[in-house]
């Protein structure tokens, strides 16, 4: 176990690399001069040569990336040009919001997706099982804003049930905190749901064929119990898969659902940076989600080996 | 991996021997193809394909009103006769609108997988082709763009790349070009295994003869069945760029702009939201569907 960890560790070294040079270059590919992008031309020249002496924009591109690199070791991710707060302040500010999103979403995906794909795996063809197909390609094919909207339309415009927009921090009033994340958790969660509910279906039906559950079923068991103690197990590895694959989308679709419920979160922050054409925040916040990406890709793998000997010894 | 056991591609070797491999290969994808009509829900989604190329092609002779054309005295009305889906908050003709925003979004979902396919089929050749070192920058160089949340890097490349359409084609490019190159690297590794190959250099064609006339062609069925299936998230995604206000600038109109646009007014004019988001909506599935029948019908592993 030790050892696929290291493995995984080394393999994620070179990637992590590139993925910094990538981030690095980003404010590079800005077709003409970054500087005049990111201010207007109203603003004085001086001005601007001090930004650009600030950024380094004016050293030979491989010092510029060194010192980028020197200092990202040390823990400066830059910060922002609009308001001079550091890059990792502002993040930190904003994790919580995001943290919580993605755990209800996540919840409420699993609480969905767990009795509709066992119900769907053993009632197969039936009434139940098509409705399952029906959500989960309804899911799939639903874009995110369009989800949300049609949420905000009918539990806050017509029904008038749920705060439409802003954030309270459940921490600190939990009832108006879990309100007013209801509806984004709900937009996120259910597109996963669908995701889960698929794979976790047709996972299901591969493990009912193998040979282990007849001897279960012979031996006498309920069906219930077949289920739960010997399908169940097996049948969760493409799961969890499913799910690591699906989290570049979770958060994707955490940044729209943040844009349209007005959630103070990590999503936000990069449209707003993106907007307010502030570079350097989006090297930052962008760098800092794809390591978090990468750490959750390695997280999942080595659950992937914990869940399944058999991936350790490979 | 046919290759591996011994005996079991034997119609492919003596194929490869007696006529050039492309030949067979073309003719039983069109065998194949031709399962695709028997597919359940391939009606359906062919019958909203159809219907939005023909839209995208035929807008200006399909749109009642110009798309642009505002009426400030006629703004938020009612869905009705005159306007069959309503007209949105500066009175522009919903309908119009979203007949003209066909047209982005098939062009986004089309050129995007496009340059995706060219950029990775090319990148997975010679990955796979040069193997070495070649093999491990390429991969990696994949992986790397692999470990952005395929939204952020469109979003931030997006930004970079200055708003418009063509910045949101080439983000959604380079988002979905590692699929792809995985994919031919894979392929091209398995099919340089065969016999066939062997035996068309031990006749003495040349690599890049080789490349093209037996590992491109006999690769290509799950470059196809990719492809097909991305380009409904190709739309998908390009609607969520504009959404958030990359891609094509107002006053044109795309569909996810059109959305974003029309959220202010969800309770005077809902129209404006739903008009845009069923058209999107029933693009994304019908498109989902031709994927899944082109997949059933091209790989033999996803049938039964």
């Amino acid at each position: 176990m030790g050892r696929l960890v290291l493995r995984r560790l080394g393999a994620t070294v070179p990637v992590l690399l590139l993925v910094t040079v990538g981030v690095f270059l980003l404010l590079h590919l800005t077709p003409g001069d970054p500087i005049d992008v990111m201010m207007a031309e109203s603003v004085d020249a001086t001005v601007k040569e001090t930004l650009r002496r600030e950024l380094g924009l004016d050293r030979p591109l491989h010092v510029q990336y060194a010192a980028w690199m020197g200092r990202l070791l040390r823990g400066d991710l830059g910060r922002s040009i609009r308001n001079g707060e550091p890059v990792i302040e502002s993040v930190s500010r904003r994790l919580r919001p995001s943290l919580e999103l993605a755990l209800c979403a996540m919840a409420i995906s699993l609480v969905i997706a767990f009795p509709l794909g066992i119900v769907s795996a053993i009632r197969r063809n039936t009434t139940i099982d098509r409705a399952g197909a029906t959500f989960a390609l309804f899911g799939i094919c639903m874009p995110n804003f369009l989800l949300a909207l049609l949420l905000i339309f009918l539990f806050g415009v017509t029904l008038r049930w749920l705060p439409i927009s802003g954030y309270t921090d459940p921490l600190e009033e939990p009832w108006n905190g879990l309100r007013s994340l209801a509806l984004p958790a709900v937009t996120l969660g259910l597109a996963l749901a669908a995701v889960v509910t698929r794979t976790l279906r047709s996972s299901l039906l591969e493990a009912l064929a193998e040979d282990y559950v007849r001897t279960a079923r012979a031996k006498g068991l309920s069906e219930w119990r077949v289920i739960w103690s010997h399908v169940l197990k097996n049948a969760l590895i493409p799961v969890v898969t499913v799910l690591g694959l699906q989290l570049g989308t979770l958060i994707g679709g955490a940044v729209i659902t943040e844009y349209v419920f007005a959630l103070p979160g990590v999503g936000r922050l990069v449209v707003d940076a993106v907007f307010a054409r502030d570079y350097p925040l989006v090297q930052g916040v962008v760098l800092l989600i794809a390591i978090g990406f990468i750490l959750s890709n390695l997280i999942v793998d080595v659950l992937y080996g914990w869940i399944d000997p058999r991936i350790r010894s490979r | 991996m046919a290759g591996s056991i011994p005996g079991s591609d034997l119609a492919e070797r003596t194929a490869g021997l007696s006529a050039p491999a492309s030949e067979p290969v073309r003719a039983k994808r069109w065998r194949r193809l031709r399962r695709l009509a028997r597919a359940r829900l391939a009606p359906f989604g062919a019958a909203v394909m159809l219907l939005a190329v023909l839209a995208a092609l035929a807008a200006p002779l399909l749109a009642p009103y110009d798309p642009l054309a505002q009426n400030l005295g006629n703004a938020l009305a009612r869905p009705g006769r005159v306007h069959l889906l309503g007209t949105d908050n500066v009175g522009r003709d919903v309908l119009s609108r979203v007949i003209w925003g066909t047209r982005v979004s098939l062009v986004a979902g089309l050129v995007s997988v496009a340059l995706a396919v060219v950029a990775g089929s090319l990148l997975g050749i010679l990955a796979g082709y040069c193997g070495g070192r070649v093999d491990g920058l390429v991969m990696r160089l994949m992986d790397a763009v692999l470990s952005f949340p395929p939204l952020v890097l469109a979003l931030a490349l997006g930004a970079v790349l200055g708003a418009g359409l063509s910045g949101v084609l080439v983000a959604l490019g380079v988002v979905y070009t590692p699929t792809f190159a995985r994919l031919m690297r894979g392929q091209v590794l398995s099919v340089t295994a065969r016999d066939y190959v062997d035996a068309a250099r031990a006749l003495g064609a040349s690599g890049w003869r080789v490349a093209w006339r037996h590992v491109v062609p006999n690769a290509m069925n799950p470059i196809i069945v990719q492809a097909s299936l991305s380009v409904a998230f190709a739309i998908l995604a390009e609607a969520s760029l504009s959404f958030l206000g990359l891609g094509i600038q107002p006053p044109q109109a795309s569909w996810g702009s059109m959305i974003n646009a029309g959220r202010g007014y969800l309770q005077q004019a809902p129209w404006i939201v739903f008009g845009p988001g069923a058209a999107l909506f029933v693009t994304v599935v019908g498109l989902n569907f031709v994927g899944d029948a082109v997949r059933d019908a091209l790989d033999p592993r996803m049938r039964g």
